[in-house]
């Protein structure tokens, strides 16, 4: 087994670079410039956020914290799935 | 030793996965339009987010934790890794399909436009 302190080395990077990429995205989604855009966005910000969850339930040692993980998971295809039918039955040109 | 070869992997994979995920938020900002975005965004879910559960799953069960944690997270883990692989693509054809149809989205610079020609615009 090998000893959790050694996760010190590796979790400041991980969060770091990731929280990085979620500011990047996160301009993407207050910016635009079109709707399928942010949403798209807004996917991959998900995804970011499901690892960012997962790696501080890891850290504190608490599997509450990791449930809102897989719902998180699915809210990704429900969004897409809303928003495309808006922009099909409301925004058609 | 296989513990020890499970960690490696496991950060590996992680770390790699982060920089996948800087790269695509980067090609996010730069690419032009919303079709040549799908790439990045391509990058940023599977590469960025899949390969770094994965990782993370890996990472859990090297580690010297209770056992209730150690299987919790992996489960979550990879769980969250197969709802992405699924939901993440379909959601962005989903989404392409509805911006090319709903002209919310324009291709453009715009060569060839196949869908149109063969009238399934």
């Amino acid at each position: 087994m090998v000893d959790p302190s050694l996760l010190n080395y590796v979790l400041p990077v991980v969060l770091g670079v990731y929280g990085l990429a979620y500011s990047i995205y996160s301009i993407v989604v207050l910016r635009g410039p079109t709707v399928p855009d942010m949403v798209l966005a807004l996917d991959v910000m998900t995804v970011d956020l499901i690892i960012i969850y997962l790696l501080i339930a890891l850290y504190y040692g608490s599997p509450m914290l990791a449930i809102g993980a897989i719902p998180l998971a699915s809210w990704i295809l429900l969004l897409d799935f809303v928003v495309a039918k808006y922009l099909l039955e409301v925004r058609k040109k | 030793m296989i513990d020890v070869l499970l960690f490696v992997l496991g950060s590996s994979l992680l770390v790699l996965s982060a920089v996948l995920s800087l790269i695509g938020a980067v090609g996010f900002l730069r690419f032009r339009n919303f079709f040549i975005r799908l790439h990045s965004a391509t990058v940023g879910s599977i590469g960025g987010g899949v390969y770094g559960l994965v990782g993370l799953a890996l990472l859990t069960l090297s580690l010297d934790v209770p056992g209730y944690l150690k299987y919790y997270i992996f489960g979550v883990a990879i769980v969250s890794a197969a709802l992405v692989v699924f939901a993440s693509p379909t959601g962005s054809h989903i989404l392409s399909r509805a911006a090319y149809r709903s002209g919310e989205a324009a291709p453009r610079p715009l060569i060839k436009d196949k869908l149109k020609e063969a009238g399934l615009e």
